[in-house]
């Protein structure tokens, strides 16, 4: 046997690679050069150390990467990687597929089998990628008598609504996409959109179980933003502020959830509801109404609402965490930058290489981040875990929940923030 | 009809059996090893309704009663009220083409009285049986025990459809099991064949 | 056949209010039946069970087949308690034929309709969980079966349908060694089930989902002739293995769990408790079980029956289970009727969700331990 294949003959060796020269060059023609204008005319580029970026200085980074890190960073102070990577989409999708591999994990281990486990050599890890490129590849029916716009749109616009609420969400000082003064205002203002989406998307559908499932995600959630809306409203008496930010920046001391642990359980639990988790699965409840609204919605349409519903997962356990857990505080765990990288270079025998513009993140970014994400996880895990404990309950138990309980104890958090603000001990001028 | 000759495994613990499609004669109710609880069952069904109902056998905790389909209501009744029977089991139709009849067979227990807790009184009544039935229009018909024993709503419903026996009196003489578009023979009647057999 | 059309499914005529769900037979929640649901906002007005989406036709097909060639086909009702809906038919047959059935193979039996049954409730234990919403109480059951299903693996050689009754006695002796595993994997199967009461059985939310929904009266429970854990559940202690032993069964000791309440809940732990005596039956069998014997008694070829009926019942995991053989001298019943206890216990279905909530449909539905296959038989 032969190391080269039976059927090797090198004039086809040669034809191969100048097939792949063939292909590059037409590519780099047809597409990379008309980029390069496109880019050259119309889009505003940073300036870097002085001098404008152009397309040839961009080309420069080839030959020297020292150039790399600087326009990198201009990259990252701007908007759109703000909104598409690091505080915004990008960084919450990467939680979201982690919180739906650690959920199937999770409750596999809760129901004593093993959960995805082929897929991918660890531990099935690649499961989720499958799954999405299953839901990609299927067909998209559309019943008959759908009212078809809006059917076709509702899915876009609930991953949309739920992008919008990610960008409310302070990751670190400094790191939110939308840092506005009203933050818990537009928060309520997007969680306000989604009853409305489900039930367009369940209405026109024109199918009795989706509809079903639609009404019963508008009792719920309408019945649920009520003592949502209140249970947080201790923390801004106490705060002043509507700012999310300033709320997360305002507890380095103390989480808020020390003097309002009312008001957090109740938002928990609101929060359980208005991601229709179990046990408050209703909209959803698959051996009385199907799929509930999501029963006629089929391939990526329905992967759609599923990523929109784990982003939203993501903004609530986020939200969780800024109002009441303190945001990104915590103690300074993160090791600290070593400055002989920046002063010195690394060294590496003869040659010594200095890479300006380091570091990329300051030392309390990158703390906040980990502090951030530590405690998101863990809501996010206490958020899974009914799943495996407890079966579901039934529309009228509740809205008798939502109604007289929820709102009641929401309340009794806010008399509690109101003595607390009185009697001087916290708030705008307080002892702490 | 052919007539098997050979006798099969008979059994000795039981009585003579008596002809089933037509039971023309009493059985011999002074047998000794009649047991005494049943007999004293059929005696009481017999003392009240005389030569309208005709024991068919006693066996330990079975006891069956022919009855022709005038009388079977009157008959269930005086079962329910005064026998302490409370609910039907099982109705059961059975084909007898060359009697150009159909058999509706209830089986009675119950559940309130502990003596009878191992009993079931076998109530079998006829109804005629017509070549090209017409279910629900034609002359195969019975009174409907339902305002007697409630729990034979659904059991009547299936010998309806299955053998084309109307129910007079049931109030929702429907389709159960068969579709909705079925419009074969009932398929229980032994004119209706399996295809290849 | 100029037949004219009985009435189909002809639903009452409703107003503009009220809406008409077909659930089922494609629906998470039904089963192979469907229901006719006619709802008011969350009331249920009116229910209309639609059963036969997997009628098979087992009564015309025992026609056409001599005694021991029904066997197989007869317990596809149920495969999951095959024992159990064939034991009626072993027991009438041997009724019919006059054959004593050796002590050894009573025994065996009996612990093989026992483990049917466990092995039959854990499933739709499952179900229930599932249908409440429990994904755990879905897995539990349906991976502690397998413990159950292996020893009958062992005693007949096949995991679902066994085959394993014939008229006679059983078709083969219990594999050496039998009796030390049945104990061991029964022992660990109660303190399993002993387990499901923390995450299932008491668990708030079940208890104020299934509690005071779905009353079933004793007086109604006695008049809509139910049978079985849904008669049990309405205080009416009326179990065929006490009251009507059948083969060793009043030599064993063991208790019929019964109940007041009536409710769902009530009905969802009949069998639970059912299962937990069921391990005392087959402990307490095993131990009085002779050590060896015949287990079967050998039939003439084509064996005929008389010109005579029989009627026999036994308790199955559903409740009473009869059948009514007919037979005409012939190697073929004349006529077999099944009277399964899922079609008795459906009758009951329309009475109980009426008004009820329409979340309290699946629960209320399949806590009457109905089978849709058995129903349609």
């Amino acid at each position: 046997m032969s190391v080269i294949a039976p059927k090797f003959k090198f004039s086809e060796f040669v034809k191969s690679i100048l097939d792949n020269l063939f292909w590059f060059l037409l590519i780099f023609a047809l597409i990379g050069l008309p980029l390069v204008q496109i880019i050259l005319f119309y889009i505003e580029m940073p300036v870097i150390d002085g001098e404008l970026l152009t397309p040839f200085l961009a080309l420069t980074w080839l030959a020297d990467p020292s150039r790399t890190l600087p326009i990198l960073k201009s990259f990252m102070a701007t908007d759109l990687f703000r909104i598409a990577a690091f505080p915004g989409f990008g960084f919450a999708a990467l939680l979201a597929a982690g919180t739906i591999f650690v959920e199937r994990k999770m409750l596999a281990k809760l129901q004593l089998r093993v959960g995805p486990f082929y897929c991918g050599k660890i531990e099935g890890i690649l499961q989720l990628m499958g799954d999405g490129l299953k839901l990609i590849s299927k067909e998209i029916i559309i019943p008959a008598k759908a009212d078809k716009p809006i059917f076709w749109a509702a899915p876009v616009i609930f991953v949309g609504a739920a992008a919008a609420f990610i960008a409310l969400i302070p990751v670190a000082p400094g790191w939110v996409v939308a840092d506005v003064d009203v933050g818990l205002l537009a928060v309520f203002a997007v969680i306000g959109f989604f009853p409305i989406i489900t039930i367009l998307s369940a209405w026109s559908a024109n199918s009795k179980f989706p509809f079903i499932g639609g009404i019963r995600a508008l009792h719920q959630m309408v019945s649920f933003e009520i003592p949502l809306i209140l249970s947080l409203l201790g923390v801004v008496i106490l705060t002043g502020t509507l700012n999310l930010s300033e709320i997360a920046a305002s507890q380095s001391n103390f989480p808020w959830i020390v003097f309002l642990p009312v008001g957090a359980i109740v938002f928990f639990i609101t929060i359980l509801a208005e991601l229709e988790r179990i046990p408050f699965d209703l909209p959803e409840a698959e051996s009385e109404i199907v799929a509930g609204w999501l029963t006629e919605l089929s391939g990526m349409m329905y992967g759609l609402v599923q990523l929109g519903t784990y982003l939203k997962l993501y903004a609530f356990a986020a939200l969780f965490v800024v109002l009441f857990l303190g945001g990104w505080n915590g103690p300074m765990i993160w090791p600290p930058f070593p400055e002989e990288i920046i002063t010195k270079g690394i060294e590496a025998g003869p040659i010594t290489i200095t890479i300006p513009g380091l570091p990329l993140f300051s030392q309390e970014t990158l703390n906040g981040i980990v502090w951030f994400v530590i405690k998101t996880v863990g809501v996010i895990f206490f958020i899974l875990l009914p799943r495996g404990v407890f079966p579901r309950i039934r529309i009228d138990m509740l809205l008798s929940l939502g109604w007289y309980k929820l709102i009641g104890l929401a309340f009794v958090n806010i008399f509690i923030a109101l003595g607390l603000l009185y009697a001087g001990v916290l708030g705008p001028g307080g002892m702490l | 009809m052919s007539e098997e000759k050979k006798e099969s495994i008979e059994s000795e613990s039981q009585e003579k059996p008596t002809p089933k499609p037509t039971p023309t004669k009493k059985p011999t109710l002074e047998k000794v090893n009649l047991p005494e609880f049943e007999k004293g069952l059929a005696d009481k069904i017999v003392e009240k309704f005389g030569e309208k109902t005709k024991v068919a056998f006693v066996k330990p905790d079975r006891v069956r009663i022919n009855v022709s389909k005038e009388n079977v209501h009157d008959v269930a009744e005086f079962i329910r009220d005064e026998l302490n029977f409370d609910h039907a089991e099982s109705v059961s139709g059975v084909d007898y083409p060359q009697d150009k009849e159909i058999e509706v067979v209830y089986h009675i227990g119950s559940y309130t009285d502990s003596s009878l807790a191992r009993q079931i009184l076998v109530l079998a009544t006829r109804a005629p049986r017509e070549e090209n039935p017409i279910p629900g229009n034609d002359a195969t018909r019975l009174p409907s025990l339902r305002d007697i024993f409630y729990s034979v709503e659904f059991h009547e419903r299936e010998v309806f459809e299955m053998l084309g026996v109307y129910f007079e009196g049931h109030p929702d003489n429907r389709r159960l099991l068969l579709p909705e578009d079925w419009a074969d023979l009932p398929p229980l009647r032994k004119d209706f064949a399996i295809k290849g057999r | 056949m100029s037949a004219k059309l009985p009435p189909g499914l002809a639903l009452q005529k409703v107003d503009e209010r009220i809406m008409t769900l077909n659930v089922g037979p494609q629906h998470p929640g039904s089963g192979h039946m469907r229901i006719i649901v006619q709802i008011d906002g969350d009331f249920i007005v009116a229910c209309d069970p639609d059963p036969g989406y997997v009628h098979r036709g087992e009564e015309k097909m025992a026609e056409y087949r001599n005694y021991i060639l029904n066997i197989p086909h007869l317990e596809r009702p149920v495969i999951h308690d095959s024992c159990n809906v064939l034991y009626p038919y072993v027991l009438g047959v041997e009724e019919l034929l006059g054959i004593e059935v050796p002590e050894r193979a009573k025994y065996i039996r009996v612990i093989a309709s026992e483990l049917n049954r466990c092995i039959y409730i854990m499933y739709w234990l499952a179900i229930y969980g599932i249908f409440l919403g429990h994904s755990t109480m879905f897995m539990w059951p349906a991976g502690d079966r397998e413990l159950l299903i292996d020893l009958m693996e062992k005693m007949s050689g096949a995991r679902v349908t066994h085959a394993h009754f014939v008229p006679g006695g059983v078709r083969n002796d219990l594999p050496p060694n039998f009796e030390d595993v049945c104990l061991r994997q029964v022992n660990y199967f109660e303190k399993r089930i002993k387990e499901y009461a923390a995450v299932f059985y008491d668990n708030p939310i079940l208890i104020a989902r299934t509690e005071k929904t779905g009353i079933l009266s004793r007086q109604d429970a006695i008049r809509l002739g139910t049978t079985g854990s849904v008669l049990r559940a309405s205080g009416v202690d009326y179990d065929l293995r006490k009251k009507e032993p059948y083969d060793v069964y009043d030599e064993l000791d063991f208790q019929t769990p019964v109940l007041k309440e009536g409710d769902s809940y009530a009905r969802s732990k009949i069998p639970w408790l059912d299962m937990m005596e069921s391990c005392r039956i087959i402990r307490n069998a095993l131990a009085k079980m002779p050590k060896s014997g015949s287990v079967r008694v050998k039939l003439k070829p084509n064996p005929k029956g008389g010109d005579d009926s029989v009627y026999k019942r036994v308790e199955s995991g559903r409740g009473s289970l009869g059948c009514y053989i007919v037979s005409d001298k012939k190697p073929e019943p004349y006529r077999l009727k099944l009277s399964v206890g899922s079609f008795r216990n459906l009758i009951a279905l329309p009475y109980l969700l009426k008004g009820e909530k329409l979340g309290n449909m699946p629960s209320v539905y399949w806590s009457l331990n109905y089978w849709p296959v058995e129903a349609d038989r």
